[in-house]
């Protein structure tokens, strides 16, 4: 029985040790949010524009045109488009 | 009478029902509460436009006039969630003529993640000022640095094909574009001699066979994208027309630029360093001159040029006051050196200074003065002051 408890104790520690270091390996795999790429990849050429001019749909046309234009990454312009459409 | 006021009853009741079911308010509530669905198909205008006051003053004349009024409308026709058609029309009074240009048109068609092919007339890749930054609501002053535009040496658009893209590198991250075009033309001097062995890089139906190749390596070594440096290249085997003696005078230019873009909280605002050398090498060749009395003579020079920018803007974000974090300070120096021997010899060197007031994040007041010491060039040289005033408005 004690070798039984022992087992799950020391399961559980494993574990939680285990999350300990996931948690730390995310934590320096942090990835910038929209909001973050939209103000530095925007002002690399002109003031970020505001999320409210545009709705939904222009901002679904803005995105793509910006992304061959100012040569952004597929994960750059998915996170700024969102970021938009969720602060318009 | 009484089977008539039971028929009554029917055909009342009866209509009363149908009445009921035609307007049926529940069921138009719901069609009209139906979200809307955008189309696959989305056409889209966007552009800018700019309209200010120019004074300039030499040393024996001054002019002053309000200028622009240019109207640049950007159309975007997005297909499908990977193909787009895009096109820019400039209309520009200058010259009491209106101008109309096709500043680019072309197709473009993500191939996956990491590369985007386009065809058309597209805005060149050569350095950043051209393709990204010469708008008139982007640029920071209401000119050009020396080098673009007309008679520039360093090419701003191209008719062919293009492949472009990005790649992440876990922080840092690179864009590349390789394209070919139809070229530049050699002028040769016979329609306009003092531009003799200057490079016309409008060419819209290909003057001789050699195509040109060019491309751009951007790298953003940073983590926080604050900083980019690229280089150009742009070559051709020929830049003269077929069957003449400029067929095979060919030509390489490169360009390296630089950006840095950062909000420093230490003064409390936006800094924008910006920055590029463009440098034309065009083989050799043998132009002729005709004198006022009849007679011919035949020249050579080494025909390099070289031009250079560099602009720093800052803009105080983090003030307290709303007034001045609408305001931004801007100085750019700006150089140019064509052939010595050309007719179009010269070499200048120009200040900007300039203040803008930014009434949104797409329109802006500019104020700015310029002086330019040149030798040589179109007016023959000498010092010439500028003071200008614009609003250039993105939309």
């Amino acid at each position: 029985m004690l070798l039984i408890t022992g087992g799950i104790i020391s399961c559980s520690s494993t574990k939680d040790k285990y999350t300990d270091v996931t948690d730390i390996e995310d934590e320096f795999k942090i990835e910038k949010s929209g909001a973050q790429l939209w103000g530095e990849a925007c002002n690399r050429c002109h003031l970020a524009p505001s999320p409210a001019d545009y709705n939904d749909t222009d901002w679904n046309t803005i995105s793509l045109h910006m992304r061959v234009r100012a040569n952004l990454t597929e994960k750059e312009i998915t996170k700024i488009e969102t970021f938009l459409k969720s602060a318009n | 009478m009484k089977k008539l006021i039971i028929l009554l009853l029917i055909v009342g009741f009866g209509h009363t029902s149908y009445g009921q079911t035609y307007n049926d308010f529940k069921t138009d509530s719901i069609e009209a509460s139906k979200p809307f669905k955008p189309s696959k198909t989305q056409f889209m205008i966007r552009g800018y436009g700019h309209t200010g006051l120019n004074t300039l003053s030499s040393e024996d004349k001054t002019e002053s006039s309000y200028v622009g009024s240019a109207f640049a409308p950007i159309f975007l026709f997005k297909h499908s969630d990977k193909l787009m058609f895009e096109a820019e029309l400039e209309f520009v009074l200058g010259g009491n003529e209106l101008e109309v240009g096709l500043e680019y048109a072309d197709v473009m068609y993500i191939l996956n993640k990491n590369m985007t092919v386009r065809a058309g007339k597209f805005l060149l890749p050569f350095g950043t000022f051209m393709e990204r930054l010469h708008p008139a609501w982007i640029n920071r002053l209401p000119t050009r640095p020396l080098g673009f535009g007309h008679d520039g040496i360093a090419p701003s658009s191209g008719i062919g094909v293009e492949l472009r893209g990005a790649f992440d590198l876990g922080g840092p991250s690179l864009n590349y574009s390789v394209y070919s075009t139809n070229g530049p033309r050699l002028k040769d001097g016979s329609e306009e001699p003092e531009e003799a062995g200057m490079l016309m890089f409008q060419n819209f139906e290909d003057n001789n066979n050699s195509k040109a190749f060019g491309g751009r390596i951007g790298l953003l070594p940073f983590a926080d994208s604050s900083t980019e440096i690229g280089f150009s290249a742009y070559s051709t085997n020929g830049a003269g027309a077929t069957d003449t003696t400029y067929e095979n005078v060919g030509a390489f230019l490169y360009a390296i630029d630089f950006a840095f873009v950062k909000q420093i909280p230490a003064i409390k605002g936006f800094i924008d360093i910006k920055g590029q050398y463009n440098n034309s090498d065009i083989d050799d060749a043998t132009f002729t001159e005709t004198h006022e009395d009849g007679d011919e003579e035949e020249y050579t020079f080494d025909n390099k040029s070289n031009s250079f920018y560099t602009q720093l803007s800052y803009r105080p974000t983090m003030a307290s006051s709303d007034f001045l974090k609408k305001l931004e300070l801007v100085g750019r120096y700006s150089n140019l050196n064509t052939p010595e021997g050309a007719e179009w010899e010269e070499q200048s060197d120009q200040y900007t200074f300039g203040l803008n007031y930014w009434l949104t994040w797409r329109s802006v007041i500019k104020v700015a003065y310029e002086t330019t010491d040149s030798v040589g060039g179109h007016d023959g040289g000498g010092t010439t002051n500028g003071f200008f005033v614009h609003w250039a408005i993105g939309f």
